[in-house]
């Protein structure tokens, strides 16, 4: 047995809209609040070194994630990177276009060996190119809050 | 494998953009009833476990694994819900039976995409909310930023990704599951708007509402109920790290170390050489050779070329996605992998109509869960 009768109108198939009530804290940890705090008052950023799999994180993590060692040894890293990949965005999140293309890149840090994923900014989106040289642009001191959003954008150097 | 375990029943219901008339319960129903039937079986009976595929936010209802056993006729036995790809269901199901313990499982995932009023939003919702989300951007600039990587590593070009969904929309008009056929080019595809460059609106895969259902069972349960068992040979899943700021961006490397493990618990060696054909994650076009690159099934590089060349066509040397593939089917969420799963099944028993494939021994069917995730499932099985 299986559906012995289908709606057969439109009109006679009825839903219900409702939404997701979600709202939450979501905590730094140890690791994300030195790589943040960094930011903010300094406008620099922070990594950690895994001697044994010579692998520098950026963002800072207190563990290898290839080897599993502890991590404890900090270092300052370059506002200096190069456009490892790019894409020019075209629809916000209802999917309506955008009223212009929004340049994001991958952004691999000079002596990380990981980057950060940010907008590019103050260049022609046409003349993006992968190996790019970047530098990080931060907000005004007093306009930080401690958040990947303290880093205004990247732009040519 | 230690045990013999062969998928003995399918059933689906849907694949197409909209199904306001049914509900996912009713979906559900419909698909199972037909997989039952056609193992000849009764769920209330003979089936031993039950385990489904689900997220919440695509249900939109907490703790939804608790909403799937009445529709399944599941009440009062094992059930248990998996928030993975559909493959990874699969998986689960194959182990239960691998322990002994259980004879028959049926394995179920499903899509009501289109009751998703802000599907983009949820998956947004799936970033890191410190490092990524508050970057508040259409998530397939994931999938942008990966395509052009992967073309800058592997030499592919853009004429070569817009083949894939020209191949697989093709695909699709010679199937009657699919709700995306069409008869288009490469170069529609490439004149399609762009939605992240350099991806175009039709090398991402719209959406379907849809339902999977697989009744598996044990070697000798399994030769009772059917002559045609399609055995499963082997299977394997694997993670990539989830952090955008440390992940390969030209590579798949979470469908090399899957692949790896699927050929080992396969007993392949030349994976090109002992597989006839392959329904492969194409959610976005140039996924599918990615993928291909990943599974071993050419070498790094060649993928384009070979599909531009035709080599991956329906009628070519190696068959990928005679389906449609999720671009020509639409992407059905966590359902999706089951969907290869599905027509790997039906071109093995030879009931693939106007889409078979006249030498399927040995099929391979590949799953990844979407941006922004590096997971993913596969398995093969032969008749």
């Amino acid at each position: 047995m299986s559906l012995l009768h289908r709606i057969e109108h439109p009109r006679d198939a009825l839903a219900w809209e409702g939404d997701m009530p979600t709202l939450g804290r979501y905590t730094a940890g140890i690791a994300g609040e030195k790589f943040f705090r960094a930011i903010q008052e300094h406008g620099q950023f922070l990594g950690t070194v895994c001697p044994i799999c010579e692998i520098v994180y950026v963002p800072p993590r207190l563990y290898c994630e290839q080897c599993f060692e502890h991590l404890d040894e900090w270092i300052e890293i370059s506002p200096i990177g190069w456009v490892h990949t790019f894409t020019l965005v075209h629809l916000d999140l209802d999917g309506n276009p955008l009223p212009e293309p929004l340049p994001l890149a991958f952004i691999q840090l000079d002596g990380a060996d990981g980057g950060l994923v940010h907008f590019l900014d103050e260049i022609d989106p046409e003349q993006i190119f992968v190996g790019m040289p970047v530098e990080a642009v931060f907000k005004d001191p007093a306009e930080r809050k401690g958040s990947i959003l303290d880093i205004a954008y990247f732009r040519p150097v | 494998m230690i045990r013999e375990v062969a998928i003995v029943g399918v059933g689906w219901s849907g694949f197409r953009p909209i199904t306001p008339d049914l509900s996912y319960k009713e979906l559900m129903y419909e698909a199972a009833v037909q997989a039952y039937e056609e193992a000849g079986i009764d769920p209330r009976r003979d089936v031993d476990s039950f385990v489904t595929v689900a997220e919440d936010y695509n249900e939109g209802t907490s703790i939804f694994d608790e909403y799937v056993p009445d529709q399944l006729g599941a009440l009062h036995r094992p059930v248990q819900t998996i928030s993975g790809e559909g493959i990874h269901g699969l998986a689960a199901a194959v182990m239960q039976i691998l322990t002994g313990q259980f004879d028959v499982v049926v394995v179920e995932g499903h899509s009501k995409a289109s009751n998703i009023l802000t599907l983009p939003y949820i998956l947004a919702f799936a970033f890191d909310p410190v490092f990524n989300r508050p970057l508040a951007v259409h998530p397939y600039y994931v999938a942008g930023m990966e395509m052009l990587r992967y073309q800058v590593e592997s030499g592919t070009s853009h004429y070569e990704c817009a083949c894939v969904a020209a191949k697989n929309r093709n695909n699709a008009l010679l199937n009657p599951l699919a709700g995306y056929g069409a008869a288009i080019s490469a170069a529609d595809v490439m004149a399609s708007e762009p939605v992240a460059e350099p991806l175009t609106r039709l090398e991402c895969a719209g959406h379907s509402d849809g339902c999977i259902t697989l009744v598996l069972a044990a070697g000798e349960t399994a030769r009772a109920l059917t002559d045609t068992p399609v055995w499963v040979r082997g299977i394997g899943w694997a993670n990539d790290t989830p952090w955008l700021e440390s992940r390969p961006w030209g590579e798949a490397r979470y469908a090399q170390a899957a692949a790896e493990m699927v050929y080992r618990t396969a007993g392949i060696k030349s994976p090109r050489a002992e597989i006839d054909f392959a329904e492969i994650d194409d959610t976005f076009a140039y996924k599918e050779l990615q993928h291909l690159e990943a599974l071993n099934l050419c070498p790094p590089g060649a993928a384009g070329e070979w599909t531009a060349a035709g080599g991956t066509e329906i009628g070519g040397e190696f068959p990928v996605n005679p389906s449609g593939g999720a671009l020509g089917q639409g992407h059905l969420l966590d359902a999706t992998g089951l969907a290869r799963v599905l027509e790997v099944v039906l071109q093995l028993r030879g009931q693939a109509g106007q889409r078979q494939i006249e030498t399927a021994e040995v099929g391979l069917a590949f799953g990844w869960r979407g941006v922004p995730t590096t997971g993913g499932a596969a398995v093969i099985l032969s008749n």
